[in-house]
C-alpha cells in the first residue's frame, strides 16, 4: 500500500545495521578476497592468521572451494592461539576428506595437543582428529579416545564419547570390541553429562549389546533425570529396548492386548471404568481394541514379519506366549524405569516429553497411561514444527485408546494460525475421540470450520463429520441432517468464482452422507429422498455421480424410493448427453442395477429406458462410455429391447439367471464386502521418525523380542557391577573368572593386567637408583644367570615426586593431575592408594645371557620355485645395519636352484613403478632422493642345480607396511617379485642400561605409549618338552623368559634390557614377569622402548601385554601391532 | 511441512523470522530432537546477535560457525546451555566491537573451559560476583481464547511462564512457592528445578542459572471470562459486504489494557476493502491482512471499525468468513490468578533485593465471524 514508506523503512534498517556492523566480521564476509590470503596465513601474528582464516571461512560459507590453501592452513594447527586453532579445525574438518594426505600432516600436532594441560585444547584436538575420518589413523584415534575416556575433565570425556560413532563409521572390524569397551566405561561414568553422550554413542554403535546396559541398568535409571536433555531422549529409548529384551512386556500395559484378546477385553472394560465417558457402542469398541492390538504388534515386529502378517491377515495367533510378560507391579526394573521417567514428562524439551510419554505408553499399566496426556497436550503450545510431530503421535494414541483424550477435546480445536497439516491432524484426532457428550460442542466447532477461507480444510471438516457419524451411530441422523443442510448452502455458492474449491467441499459432503447411509440405509431414507430431489441443482459431476449411485443402490429401499425411481430415471435419460464422463458411466451402471431388481409394470419402462441409454452411449464420443455400453449390451442383451422379450426369457431361462447372478455379482456385493476390512496399517514406535513419514526409515529398530535376553546374564551383570565398585574386588573377581561370560571377563583381565603393569613401572622408576644391585631373599633357586633385586614396597609419595621432577615446577599442580591421568590405565578410574598397595608384589630382576646364539631370523619366500622355473628365493631380515644410509634395511637373500639345469645371471633390481610415489610420501621422497631404493646387489653369474647362494641386500622401503616391487632377472627373463617389509627390522638395537630405559620410558607417557594384549603359548611346548625329555628341570620362569625373549629377538631387531621376575609364594604364577627391550628407529634414530608384561599361570597360555613407548606415533602403533601378531602366533619351527 | 522425506534424506525445518533452519538425516532419529535442537540454535543465535535476520547472520558468520561447531558434534548436540556457550564464545557486544576496531584484535574465543561444564549444575556459571544481589521474578502470561461465531467463549486458557532474572553471587539455592498451586493444570520446568519438592509439596526448589531464564511454564485451563470483547458483524448482498467490528472492555482487570490490536485476513474472494475506524489506525497490507491498532480503549467511546468490501464478480454473498486475532497487553496482572507466595534464598548474603512483576498479553486469541 505504501511502497514508498516501505522503501524508506528498508533503507533505514539498512542504515542502522551499517552502524552495528562496525567491528563485526562483516567486511570479511562482503569481500573476502580483497587482500591476498596466502601471506596472511604465513604471518607471525595470530591476529593476521585469524583474519586470513576468517576470510577462508567466508569463502566456504559462500560456496567457494578453497581447499587449495590446505597445506598452509594445516601448518597453523600448531598455533598456540585458541581462536586460530578453532578456525583451523573448522577448515580442516570441511576439507579433510578431500585432502587426506595433507590432513595426515596435522596428526602429530593433535597428538601433542592431546597431552595439553588445557582440557579445551585436548577436547578440540580429539574432536577434530576423530572428525577427519581417515582409515589410516583410525587406530591412533582409538588410542586417543581410550585415553580421553579417562580424562579428568568431564568435557573431554564427553567429547570422547562423541568421537566413538565417528570411529565406528569407518567400519573397521578390528576396532569394534575396543569401541564397545570404551562405551562401557563411559556409560559407567559418574558424570551425567558423559553418560548422555555415551548413550548416544551406544545407540549408534552397538544398540544390541545389552550386556553393557544390563551391567549399569539401575544406575542409568537413577542418573536419567540429571542427564542433559539430548542424552535423556536417547537413553530412554535404550532403556526401553533393554527392559523389553530382558523382562518382556508388561501384563497390565496396552501391549498386552497383543494376545488373549478376550482376556484383555474384560480387563479393558474394567479400566474403562476409570474414565468418565464411555458409551461409544460396541462396533467402535471392537474396532478400537483391534487397532490397539495392531499398534502393539507393529511395535515389536520387523518389516519381514509385517509382510508375512499382511499376506495372512487373518492370522491372530502370534508366537509370543504368556511367559514373555512380566507384571509391572512386581518387576522392580520396570517400576524403577517408570519412576525415573515420569518427572521427565515435565521437561521443557518437547522431545524428552515425547520420549518419556512413549515409554509410559508401552510399559505403564493401563490406568497410569493417562498421566502422559497433559504433558503431551502442553507440548502442543511449543513451536509449530513440534506441534505437528506431537500431533502425529497423539493421533496414534488416540486411535488405539480414545478414552485417554476424550476429556481434552478442546485442546484439538483449530486455531487460524495452525498450518494445514496441523489442522488436518486435529480434525482426525477430534473425529476419533468424539463422544456423545462432546459431539455438540465439536459440531459447533466444525460448523465454524466449514466457513473457513481455506476450502481444503473445510472439505476435511466435512469428511470428519462423516467419521464422527460412523463412530457414533446414534448421532448419525444429526450428522446426516447437518451435512444435508450444508449441501443446500453449497449449491447456492457453487456458481461462484471459487467453485473449484467449493466443489471439493460438496463432494466431500456427499461422500460423508454416503458413508453414513451405508451404515444403516433403512433409517436414512429421507436423506436419500432429499438428495435425489436436489439432483438437478447438484452440478459437480463427482457429487452428481454419487447421488446417482445412491439411486441405483437403494432403488428398492423402503416405500417411497421405488416409486420415485422411474421418474428419476427418465430425467437421467433425458440429460444423459449433457453429463460428464463420470456421471455417464454411473448412470449406465445404475440403469443395470435398477433393471435387475425392477418388478411388474416398471420393468417395461426401465427396459425401454435402458436400451435407449445404451444406444446413446454407444454413440458417445468417449470410448470408455462406448465400451461400457457394449459390455452391458452383450451380457444383458435379453434385458433390453422391447420386442421378443417374452420368447427370449422363455427360451433361455438359464441365460437370464446367469445374467441376474452377474448383475448381483457386479453391483450388489460391493456394499457388503466393504463392511469390515482388516486393519493393515503399520505403526511405528512413538516418537520415531518412521511414525511421521509412515515408512521404516533406515536404521529403525522395532522393540526387541520380549525376553530375548537370557536371564543368566543378569547374575553376571550384578557380579561385575559389584566388581567395578572397588579396584581390589575387581582384581579378585577377574582372577577367579571361571564361570563368567568369556568376553567380559577377558576384557576385565586385560584391564587389571595393564593396571598392574603401570604401577610396577612407576615403582620401578622411583626406586631404581637405590635398589639396583642389592641382594635379595628370593625363595627359589638362584640360577647363575639370574641376579635378583628387590624392588617392592615403594612409597607413593616418592613416586609422585619423581614424576614431577621432570615437569615444570611452575604449574606443578595441574601438571601432576594431568600426568597421573596420562599414566593411568584402564580400570583404575578411582585409584586409592590402599587398594594399590595391597596388590603390589615384590619382584626380582634377572638377566638372561647367551640367548643370542639361539636367535634364528624368520625366513620369508620371495619367489616360489613353481613360479620361478625352479629358482627358489627366500629372504630373511638381518640384524646388520647398513653402512650406506640409515634409511636402508639389510636383508639376507638365499637363492636356491631347485631345477636340474644351471641358471645364469641372477640379479635383483628395483621396479620402475617405485618411482611413482604416492603424494603423501612425496615430500619425504624428494628430500632423500639421493638414497636409492635398492643398493645394487652383486650378480650371481651362475647357480648350479641344488646350489644355494646368499647375498646381502640393502633396501629402502618407502612405507613400513606396503611391499616393495622388485624385478628378479634370471636367464635373461624378468620376474616381478614383492618384498614385504617387516617393521620389526626398521629398528636397530639400542643398548642401554636399566635406569636409562626406565627414565626414557617415563619421558614418553600419555600419547606416546600404546598397549595391547595377546596370548602367548610358546612356552607350553617348551615346558612339556622339558618334562618328558630332560632330567634337569629348568625353572619355569626361566623357560618363559627365554621363549619370550627368543621370540622377540627372532622377529625384531631389538636388544633385551632387563627381565623383572615376580618373587611370590606361588611358583606357578608368572604374573608380574616383565621383559624390557630397547631399540631405535633406523631412519630417524628415535628411541623405541618395548615392555612385555606377563600375566597368568606358568603352565597355561599366558596373557601378555605389550607396551611400546615411542615418539613416532604411527610407527609405534604399527610396531606394537606387529609384535602382538608374532607373539600370538604359535611358533612353527621349534628350537 | 516440518518433516520432509526425500528419496535419500529426511529433512527437518523450522522457520524463524524468515530464516529457515534445516537439519537432515539419513537414518532413524527422534524427529522432535532435531526440531527442538533447531529451535535451540535459533534461540542461541538470536540471543547472540540480538535478533535474527540475514544481515546479522552474515555479519557475524564467524561466530555463527563457531557456535554451530560447539553446539553440535557429529550430529549429536554437545553444548547447548546458553550460559556455557557465552563463556566459551563471547557474544558480540558494543564494547568488544569498539575494542576490536581500536586494537585490531578480535578474539572472541575463551582460552579456558568454563567451569560449569564440570559442575553438577552445568547451567550455572561458577564464580559469579555481584555487588548488589538481586532477583526478579516475572509472571508472563498469554491468554489463548477461541470465541465462536455465536459469540460463545469456546476455550479460554492461560499459558504462563515464570521468568527469573537472577543476579546473585555464589551458588544460591532458591525456593519459590505459590499461594494457589492447585490452579495449575500442567507444568514444565527448566532443568535446574528439582522434581521431588514439586511432587511432594508443589514447591519450586532450584539453583538458578545466572541472568535471565525461564524457570517454569504452566497452563491454567477453563477460564471463564476474557477482559475484552470483540463483536464482528458481516452482512453481504449484491456483491458487497458490510463489516462492522466493535471492541470494548468486558471485565475490567483493574489495570489499563494497552497495545490492543486486531488483525484479520480478508477472505480471498474480496477484491477491495474500504475500512475506517473511529479510533486508532487501520492498515491493509499487501497480502490482504488487515490490522487495526487501537492502543488503549478511550473512556468516552467504544472503538469500532466499519467499512465495505467488494466481492469477486459473480459472487452474490460472502460464504467464507475471516477470523479476528486480538492482541493486548496488561501490565501488573496475571489473569490466571496465580500468586507467588514467597521466595526464600539460601547461600546468599543478607543484602538482597527481590522483585516481582506480572504481565498478561494475548496469545492465540481468536474471534470467529
Amino acid at each position: 500500500m505504501f511502497p514508498h514508506f516501505g522503501a524508506t523503512s528498508d533503507t533505514l534498517s539498512k542504515a542502522s545495521t551499517m552502524v552495528f556492523r562496525i567491528g563485526t566480521d562483516a567486511h570479511l564476509y562482503d569481500d573476502p578476497e580483497d587482500v591476498n590470503i596466502a601471506p596472511l596465513l604465513d604471518s607471525r601474528f595470530d591476529s593476521e592468521k585469524c583474519e586470513a582464516l576468517k576470510r577462508l571461512l567466508a569463502l566456504i560459507a559462500q560456496g567457494f572451494d578453497v581447499s587449495n590453501f590446505f597445506p598452509q592452513v594445516v601448518k597453523n594447527v600448531a598455533s598456540q592461539s585458541l581462536e586460530v586453532k578453532k578456525l583451523v579445525y573448522l577448515y580442516l574438518l570441511h576439507y579433510a576428506e578431500k585432502r587426506p594426505n595433507e590432513a595426515l600432516l596435522s596428526i602429530n600436532c593433535f597428538q601433542k595437543d592431546l597431552g595439553d594441560p588445557n582440557p579445551l585444547v585436548r577436547a578440540w584436538a580429539l574432536r577434530t582428529m576423530a572428525g577427519i575420518r581417515l582409515h589410516v589413523i583410525a587406530s591412533l584415534v582409538l588410542v586417543a579416545v581410550g585415553k580421553c575416556a579417562r580424562d579428568p575433565s568431564v568435557y573431554v570425556r564427553k567429547c570422547a564419547a562423541n568421537a566413538l560413532p565417528k570411529l565406528h563409521d569407518l567400519h573397521l572390524e578390528e576396532h569394534t570390541s575396543a569401541i564397545e569397551e570404551i562405551i562401557g566405561i563411559l556409560l559407567n561414568d559418574h558424570s551425567p553429562g558423559v553418560v548422555g553422550a555415551a548413550a548416544s554413542a551406544f545407540a549408534s554403535v552397538c544398540p544390541d549389546n545389552f550386556s553393557l546396559i544390563g551391567r549399569n541398568y539401575r544406575k542409568l535409571c537413577h542418573i536419567l533425570p540429571d542427564v542433559e536433555e539430548w542424552g535423556q531422549i536417547i537413553l530412554i529409548g535404550i532403556l526401553l529396548h533393554y527392559v523389553i529384551a530382558r523382562h518382556g512386556l508388561v501384563k497390565e500395559s496396552i501391549m498386552f492386548s497383543l494376545h488373549g484378546k478376550e482376556k484383555s477385553h474384560s480387563e479393558k472394560d474394567d479400566s474403562d471404568g476409570n474414565f468418565a465417558l464411555d458409551d461409544s457402542g460396541d462396533i467402535s469398541m471392537v474396532n478400537v481394541s483391534e487397532l490397539a492390538n495392531v499398534v502393539s504388534r507393529s511395535y515389536i515386529e520387523g518389516l519381514d514379519e509385517y509382510i508375512t502378517r499382511s499376506s495372512y491377515s487373518n492370522r491372530v495367533s502370534s508366537d509370543v506366549n504368556g511367559t514373555q510378560f512380566t507384571s509391572g507391579k512386581s518387576n522392580d526394573d520396570v517400576k524403577i524405569l517408570l519412576q525415573c521417567t515420569s518427572p521427565l514428562l515435565w521437561s521443557h524439551n518437547s522431545a524428552v516429553v515425547l520420549a518419556a510419554a512413549g515409554i509410559h505408553w508401552i510399559m505403564a499399566p493401563r490406568e497410569d497411561v493417562k498421566r502422559i496426556v497433559k504433558p503431551l497436550l502442553f507440548v502442543l503450545r511449543s513451536s509449530n514444527a513440534s506441534k505437528y510431530v506431537v500431533l502425529c503421535n497423539i493421533q496414534v494414541f488416540s486411535k488405539a485408546m480414545p478414552n485417554l483424550f476424550v476429556p481434552h477435546y478442546e485442546d484439538f480445536f483449530v486455531c487460524s494460525s495452525d498450518s494445514y497439516q496441523v489442522k488436518a491432524l486435529k480434525l482426525e484426532i477430534l473425529s476419533s475421540i468424539v463422544t456423545e457428550s462432546s459431539i455438540t460442542s465439536i459440531f459447533k466447532e466444525f460448523q465454524d470450520y466449514i466457513r473457513d477461507p481455506d476450502r481444503r480444510f473445510a472439505a476435511d471438516t466435512v469428511a470428519a463429520i462423516g467419521l464422527c457419524a460412523r463412530r457414533l451411530p446414534k448421532m448419525a441422523n444429526t450428522c446426516g441432517e447437518r451435512l444435508l443442510a450444508l449441501t443446500r448452502k453449497e449449491f447456492l455458492s457453487s456458481d461462484g468464482g471459487s467453485a473449484n474449491e467449493d466443489a471439493s467441499v460438496l463432494i466431500q459432503a456427499i461422500m460423508s452422507i454416503k458413508s453414513i447411509i451405508k451404515q444403516d440405509p433403512a433409517s436414512h431414507e429421507t436423506v436419500i429422498i432429499q438428495l435425489v430431489h436436489r439432483l438437478d441443482s447438484i452440478k459437480v459431476p463427482a457429487a452428481r455421480a454419487m447421488v446417482i449411485w445412491m439411486v441405483g443402490e437403494y432403488s428398492s429401499l423402503g416405500e417411497i424410493i421405488p416409486k420415485m425411481v422411474a421418474t428419476v430415471f427418465k430425467y437421467l435419460a433425458w440429460c444423459f448427453t449433457r453429463e460428464a464422463l463420470e456421471t455417464k458411466l454411473q448412470i449406465l451402471n445404475t440403469s443395470i442395477k435398477v433393471l435387475s431388481c425392477a418388478k411388474g409394470e416398471d420393468l417395461w419402462t426401465f427396459k425401454r429406458l435402458s436400451s435407449y441409454l445404451i444406444e446413446l452411449a454407444e454413440c458417445d464420443l468417449n470410448y470408455d462410455v462406448r465400451d461400457r455400453a457394449r459390455f452391458f449390451k452383450k451380457i444383458f442383451s435379453h434385458n433390453f429391447g422391447s420386442q421378443g422379450l417374452e420368447e427370449e426369457t422363455n427360451s433361455l431361462p438359464q441365460m437370464k439367471d446367469l445374467s441376474h447372478v452377474l448383475a448381483e455379482c457386479f453391483f450388489r456385493k460391493q456394499t457388503k464386502a466393504a463392511a469390515s476390512e482388516p486393519i493393515n496399517d503399520r505403526f511405528y514406535l512413538p516418537g520415531s521418525l518412521s511414525q511421521i513419514v509412515l515408512h521404516a526409515a533406515p536404521g529403525y529398530e522395532p522393540l526387541p523380542k520380549p525376553c530375548s535376553l537370557p536371564g543368566d546374564e543378569l547374575i553376571h551383570f550384578s557380579n561385575s557391577n559389584k566388581g567395578t565398585t572397588a579396584l581390589g574386588e575387581e582384581l579378585t573377581y577377574s582372577n577367579s573368572s571361571g564361570t563368567d561370560d568369556p568376553d567380559t571377563s577377558g576384557s576385565l583381565d586385560e584391564e587389571s593386567a595393564s593396571n598392574y603393569d603401570s604401577q610396577q613401572s612407576v615403582t620401578g622408576s622411583s626406586d631404581s637408583g637405590g635398589n639396583d644391585d642389592s641382594a635379595s631373599e628370593g625363595n627359589f633357586n638362584i640360577d647363575p644367570l639370574i641376579q635378583i633385586s628387590d624392588v617392592g614396597n615403594a612409597s607413593n609419595n616418592q613416586n609422585g615426586a619423581s614424576q614431577s621432577d621432570s615437569t615444570d615446577l611452575g604449574d606443578l599442580m595441574s601438571k601432576r593431575v594431568l600426568e597421573s591421568w596420562l599414566d593411568e590405565q584402564p580400570g583404575s578410574s578411582n585409584p586409592s592408594t590402599s587398594v594399590q598397595s595391597q596388590v603390589r608384589r615384590s619382584s626380582a630382576r634377572i638377566s638372561i645371557g647367551n640367548i643370542g646364539r639361539q636367535v634364528k631370523a624368520k625366513s620369508h619366500t620371495l619367489l616360489d620355485p613353481a613360479n620361478g622355473n625352479g629358482l627358489k628365493v627366500d629372504y630373511s631380515f638381518s640384524s646388520e645395519i647398513s653402512t650406506i644410509s640409515p634409511l636402508l634395511v639389510c636383508l639376507e637373500v638365499f637363492f636356491q636352484n631347485c631345477s636340474s639345469e644351471s641358471m645364469l645371471d641372477i640379479t635383483l633390481v628395483g621396479d620402475e613403478s617405485n618411482k611413482a610415489f604416492d603424494s603423501a610420501d612425496q615430500a619425504l621422497a624428494m628430500a632423500e632422493s639421493d638414497v636409492p631404493t635398492l643398493v645394487p646387489m652383486e650378480k650371481i653369474t651362475s647357480l648350479e642345480p641344488g646350489q644355494i647362494r646368499n647375498r646381502i641386500l640393502q633396501v629402502r622401503f618407502h612405507h613400513h607396511l606396503l611391499p616393495l616391487k622388485l624385478t628378479l632377472s634370471c636367464n635373461g627373463k624378468k620376474l616381478p617379485v614383492k618384498l614385504w617389509p617387516d617393521i620389526g627390522y626398521f629398528i636397530k638395537p639400542l643398548p642401554m642400561d636399566m635406569e636409562t630405559s626406565i627414565d626414557k620410558e617415563s619421558r614418553l607417557p600419555g600419547m606416546f605409549e600404546y598397549t595391547r594384549s595377546c596370548t602367548f603359548t610358546d612356552h607350553i611346548g617348551e615346558l612339556s618338552k622339558d618334562k618328558s625329555e630332560s632330567l634337569l628341570v629348568k625353572d619355569k620362569f626361566l623357560v618363559i623368559c627365554e621363549s619370550l625373549a627368543l621370540k622377540m629377538l627372532s622377529n625384531a631387531n631389538v636388544v633385551l634390557v632387563s627381565v623383572d621376575m615376580p618373587v611370590a609364594a606361588d611358583l606357578d604364577d608368572a604374573s608380574g614377569l616383565r621383559l624390557r627391550f630397547s631399540s631405535e628407529i633406523l631412519s630417524t634414530s628415535i628411541t623405541c622402548l618395548i615392555t612385555i608384561t606377563v600375566e597368568g599361570k606358568c603352565s597355561e597360555p599366558l596373557n601378555v601385554s605389550v607396551k611400546v613407548n615411542c615418539e613416532e606415533t604411527v610407527f609405534g602403533l604399527n610396531l606394537l601391532n606387529r609384535i602382538v601378531n608374532f607373539l600370538a602366533e604359535p611358533s612353527s619351527n621349534h628350537l | 511441512m516440518p518433516v520432509i522425506a526425500s528419496p535419500t534424506h529426511y529433512l527437518f525445518q523450522i522457520v524463524r523470522e524468515g530464516i529457515t533452519f534445516l537439519a537432515c538425516t539419513q537414518v532413524e532419529m527422534p524427529p522432535l530432537m532435531a526440531i527442538e535442537f533447531l529451535c535451540r540454535v535459533a534461540d542461541v543465535l538470536s540471543g547472540y546477535l540480538g535478533g535474527l535476520n540475514e544481515d546479522l547472520v552474515k555479519d557475524n558468520f564467524v561466530i555463527v560457525y563457531e557456535l554451530l561447531d560447539e553446539m553440535i558434534d557429529n550430529g549429536f548436540p554437545l553444548t547447548t546451555e546458553p550460559n556455557i556457550l557465552r563463556e566459551m564464545i563471547a557474544p558480540p557486544n558494543i564494547v568488544s566491537k569498539m575494542l576490536s576496531v581500536v586494537t585490531g584484535n578480535s578474539s572472541n574465543m575463551s582460552d579456558t573451559l568454563p567451569g560449569a561444564t564440570a559442575s553438577c549444575v552445568p547451567w550455572r556459571t561458577t564464580d559469579v560476583k555481584y555487588a548488589n544481589n538481586e532477583v526478579y521474578v516475572d509472571l508472563v502470561e498469554e491468554m489463548d481464547a477461541i470465541i465462536n461465531r455465536d459469540g460463545v467463549l469456546v476455550k479460554c486458557e492461560i499459558y504462563g511462564e515464570v521468568q527469573v532474572n537472577s543476579l546473585l553471587s555464589g551458588l544460591p539455592d532458591l525456593t519459590l512457592s505459590f499461594a494457589n498451586p492447585s490452579i495449575l493444570d500442567d507444568v514444565r520446568f527448566h532443568p535446574c528445578v528439582r522434581f521431588r519438592p514439586w511432587e511432594s509439596h508443589q514447591i519450586l526448589s532450584f539453583v538458578p542459572p545466572d541472568g535471565q531464564f525461564k524457570l517454569m511454564s504452566y497452563r491454567v485451563k477453563k477460564l471463564k471470562s476474557t477482559p475484552i470483547y470483540v463483536k464482528p458483524q458481516l452482512t453481504s448482498n449484491d456483491g458487497t459486504c458490510r463489516i462492522s467490528v466493535m471492541v470494548g472492555i468486558r471485565n475490567d482487570p483493574g489495570k489499563t489494557i494497552d497495545s490492543i490490536t486486531l488483525q484479520f485476513q480478508l477472505p480471498p474472494c474480496v477484491l477491495s476493502a474500504d475500512l475506517t475506524a473511529n479510533h486508532g489506525a487501520v492498515d491493509i497490507l499487501s497480502n490482504k491482512m488487515c490490522s487495526w491498532s487501537i492502543g488503549r480503549i478511550p473512556k468516552d467511546k467504544a472503538p469500532s471499525l466499519t467499512g465495505t468490501m467488494v466481492l469477486e464478480t459473480g459472487l452474490e454473498r460472502l460464504h467464507v468468513f475471516p477470523t479476528f486475532q486480538l492482541g493486548f497487553r496488561i501490565m501488573g496482572v496475571a489473569l490466571s490468578g496465580l500468586q507467588i507466595d514467597k521466595l526464600d534464598l539460601k547461600n546468599v548474603p543478607s543484602r538482597l533485593y527481590k522483585g516481582f512483576r506480572a504481565l498478561t498479553r494475548a496469545g492465540e486469541y481468536e474471534v470467529r465471524s
